[in-house]
């Protein structure tokens, strides 16, 4: 009886422990888990996130997959399993979106490398647009992949795109074109091809590089 | 002649005098972008800077003011809970009919006020829940337009793509309207909703 007191009381002290470590505002959304074992997988999680260095942000779109699992009545495994490999991918985006990614941006990276998107796009979208926020152009290449545009030709396009200065109304308008044609029957490469030069052809040309090693051409 | 061809104006009279059946869904939409973009007012930081440029701004009277605030801020203490902070933005430019619901994880600087309507007849209770309010089926309730019609909100999501469903007394449901995302953590598709920059 007084082992198990003791058990008690040193389980209760851990969760303190463990709830100190996180967020009032998490800590709030933790414990407002009913099962006892998804709630503790979830605590885990976060904590092992925070110690392994991922940013703060990080934690919000793990603790929505945690809360996802939760809404759709999945095991604390299931749950476990996915905040894992999600961790992977916000880890991995963080490095390709560096220096500082946004919470939306951290998310849409690793949504972005979910459906199949390749990393060296992820670094290239930050190089095309390094001071301003890329989460729609991913939320849009995510779509264009998802929806089987093979991932190289979607990334161009999108990459492209950008290079040419298309607004994010103007991409979320072609995956919206893109995904009624491939509705009817177009094949998604094909459908993709289409709407994305008839945007390319209301755009002015990318700025020319100066200075630097730019060499004329002959 | 005269009286086929005034038979004629008349039958063309009545058929354009009778209006084509409204249709419900259709007019919750409608109404849901109305609401929408009036939830999209300035925000209170651009208010604020727009009241600093004023020419009669002084800094004596900005410290009075933010004394009062305090000495308020100090009286009501702890009878706000902090999940109470973010309804003010619900109660002020929503009707009772169509609530604006604040998202749990955002900055409400650059969320962005999206209409939602869902077509259920037969359903007690529908909420939308996504990525941008942590699945809460609480968290953002839709209501029944008119006594039979669509069920409508407005949520307010920042930039980017969501994964949603709605929750359709106590059942998890796909939007049917919009495109399905397959989930290969918890075997169950989500619908998605992409949204721009405002």
């Amino acid at each position: 009886m007084k082992a198990l007191n003791v058990c008690t009381v040193a389980v209760i002290a851990a969760g303190f422990v463990v709830a100190a470590r996180l967020g009032a505002q998490q800590e709030t959304r933790v414990t407002a888990i009913r099962d006892d074992a998804t709630r503790n997988v979830v605590m885990e999680q976060l904590t092992r996130a925070k110690d392994s260095g991922l940013p703060a942000g990080a934690m919000e779109p793990l603790m929505a997959k945690a809360l996802e699992g939760v809404a759709k009545n999945a095991s604390s495994k299931s749950i476990r399993t996915a905040m894992d490999l999600l961790q992977k991918r916000l880890r991995k985006a963080n490095d390709l979106l560096a220096p500082s990614p946004s919470v939306d941006e951290l998310s849409a990276g690793a949504d972005a490398l979910y459906v199949g998107v390749p990393e060296k796009t992820l670094r290239q979208m930050r190089q095309a647009a390094p001071r301003r926020s890329i989460a729609v152009e991913l939320g849009v290449l995510t779509e264009l992949v998802a929806r089987n545009v093979p991932p190289a030709k979607a990334s161009k396009m999108i990459l492209d795109l950008m290079a040419h200065g298309a607004t994010g109304a103007q991409l979320t308008a072609m995956n919206s074109a893109v995904q009624n044609d491939v509705a009817a029957g177009l094949p998604p490469e094909a459908a993709l091809d289409r709407h994305g030069r008839g945007i390319m052809s209301l755009l002015p040309p990318p700025p020319a590089v100066s200075g630097g090693n730019v060499r004329p051409p002959r | 002649m005269n009286d086929e061809r005034d038979e004629l104006i008349e039958r063309v009279a009545r058929s354009l005098s009778s209006l084509p059946p409204k249709n419900p869904l259709a007019t919750a939409r409608i109404l849901a972008t109305v609401r929408a973009r009036r939830a999209q007012a300035p925000s209170r930081v651009s208010i604020v800077l727009e009241w600093m440029r004023q020419p009669n701004f002084s800094f004596a009277s900005a410290g009075m003011l933010a004394a009062a605030a305090l000495a308020i801020g100090f009286v009501t203490r702890g009878a706000v809970s902090a999940r109470d902070e973010a309804a003010p933005l619900a109660a002020a430019s929503a009707s009772p009919s169509a609530p604006v619901i604040p998202a749990a994880n955002t900055d409400a600087v650059r969320s962005v006020p999206v209409p939602i309507t869902f077509d259920a007849a037969n359903a007690k209770s529908v909420s939308i829940v996504g990525d941008f309010n942590d699945w809460d089926s609480t968290a953002a309730p839709l209501t029944r337009f008119g006594s039979n019609g669509p069920w409508t909100a407005t949520v307010k999501v920042m930039p980017g793509r969501h994964l949603y469903a709605f929750m359709v007394d106590g059942k998890l449901v796909v939007d049917p309207r919009a495109p399905h995302a397959r989930d290969l953590d918890y075997g169950s598709d989500a619908s998605v909703m992409m949204v721009n920059q405002p």
